[in-house]
């Protein structure tokens, strides 16, 4: 366990994530977790697959059905939308992320909105015009 | 040596008004690069002082592992008030130091996050990323440089304000604008007297970035309904500012610039304006402020050099 533990985290758990989504997108319909581990040629133990896919369920990501004593995983966003879901936990886990990653716009102040309302109205009909 | 070993300290005050004027009347690449080195320097000379007069005033204390000859009287004279001071100073670092690796390793901590969360997706110059929220920023480092763009803030924009977008974002990386970020926060860290360069430099790295998006796409205009737009969208994130303060954000002064004519890339205003004038006085007093901070630093080093045994 503590092998797989050291292994996941030089993996990074984002990048275990895409994986086992990835294989699961592959598959026809819901499959189960050792289907999972198979796809993914037994690299991952059968523990860690579960533990990933039930983050992902946390996510959003896949949804699962009961079949028999297991369940049944199937994909329910792409790449591009769990990517989506690990950054807003990102940037809400930094409050003053503007300090780090230059954004590309700052937040309003008290009377910015109708000032940029009015610098854009005027230049929209100068536009025009 | 008197009182004007603390000069350091306090010096950085007078960075205030160049940093304004910068600001306004200078090419935002100039500014930024300007603004960064001094406060740069004036950080440096600052905490370099507090660790000298820390090193003077503890030098006498029982069992501090420092040279005997630290604690000889002509090394105390040289700082007044030094068995005060000196204890004063050994918080005060300590608190220099705890700020500025803390600012370093969130700085890191978040990077590297960022580029986790992206894993998994194809390893191009943009991501875009399916989210009801809209942003935009540029992520250095990694594998490699990447803009990160939602869904939500492309879709409120023409076809040429995405291209702004782009080229804003783009212009950051190129121009490693995180690093003269990272500078100035860590310089704002060291001396809370320059926390209005950080301020102003982070404004004029968005200046720089608009410019030359508004070079790359030909039109200013597009580049300022771009940020205008995209600031409306987001507005959800107010910031919080004090009801006094209520003079124009960042966003609206950089769409004000961007409509106005485009900023000469000349080095300095003349000195036959009152703009020249004051942009000179305000650039030599920082230049003799920085002389001064680095004079009582190495003035101190010397003596201290000249009590140790060797």
């Amino acid at each position: 366990m503590a092998d797989h533990r050291q292994r996941s985290g030089r993996r990074g758990q984002g990048e275990l994530e895409a994986l086992v989504l990835s294989a699961l997108q592959e598959a026809d319909g819901p499959a189960t977790a050792g289907w999972v581990q198979e796809r993914l040629g037994g690299d991952l133990a059968y523990t860690t697959v579960i533990t990933i896919l039930t983050r992902l369920l946390a996510k959003g990501a896949v949804t699962r059905e009961r079949a028999g004593r297991s369940f049944a995983w199937t994909s329910a966003s792409d790449q591009a939308g769990l990517a989506a879901h690990r950054m807003r936990k990102v940037l809400d886990g930094e409050s003053d992320r503007e300090a780090v990653l230059a954004s590309f716009v700052t937040g309003l102040g008290p009377d910015d909105e109708r000032l940029l309302r009015e610098l854009l109205g005027e230049s929209g009909s100068e536009g025009e015009a | 040596m008197g009182v004007f070993v603390f000069l350091p300290l306090v010096l950085p005050l007078t960075a205030w008004p160049i940093a304004r004027l910068a600001e306004q009347h200078l090419h935002p690449r100039t500014a930024t690069r300007l603004l960064t080195a001094v406060a740069a320097v004036m950080a440096m000379c600052s905490t370099l002082c507090l660790g000298l007069v820390m090193v003077v005033g503890t030098a006498q204390l029982p069992g501090n592992p420092l040279p005997d000859g630290w604690s000889d009287p002509e090394v105390r004279a040289a700082v007044p008030f030094d068995e005060v001071v000196g204890k004063a100073a050994i918080p005060a670092l300590c608190a220099v130091v705890v700020a500025c690796g803390r600012t370093l390793w969130r700085h890191g901590r978040v990077r590297r996050q960022a580029h986790r969360a992206l894993a998994g997706l194809p390893a191009t110059g943009v991501a875009v990323l399916p989210d009801e929220v809209p942003y935009a920023y540029a992520l250095p480092g990694g594998r490699r440089d990447r803009v990160v763009v939602t869904t939500a803030l492309l879709d409120r924009l023409e076809p040429a304000e995405r291209r702004a977008l782009f080229a804003h974002e783009r212009a950051h990386l190129a121009a490693r604008h995180h690093r003269f970020l990272l500078s100035v926060q860590l310089a704002a860290r060291a001396n809370p007297f320059l926390r209005p360069l950080c301020t102003a430099v982070s404004y004029t790295a968005e200046r720089w970035a608009d410019e030359e998006a508004a070079r790359a796409v030909g039109s200013r205009r597009t580049v300022a309904s771009a940020i205008g737009k995209a600031a409306l969208v987001s507005r959800g994130t107010q910031v919080a500012t004090l009801a006094g303060f209520a003079a124009p954000g960042p966003v609206p002064r950089r769409v004000a610039a961007l409509l106005g004519p485009a900023p000469l890339v000349r080095r300095w205003p003349s000195l036959f304006t009152s703009v020249g004038l004051a942009a000179w006085c305000a650039a030599a007093g920082t230049a003799a402020s920085a002389m001064s901070s680095a004079n009582s630093a190495v003035t101190m080093v010397l003596i201290l050099r000249a009590a140790t045994p060797l």
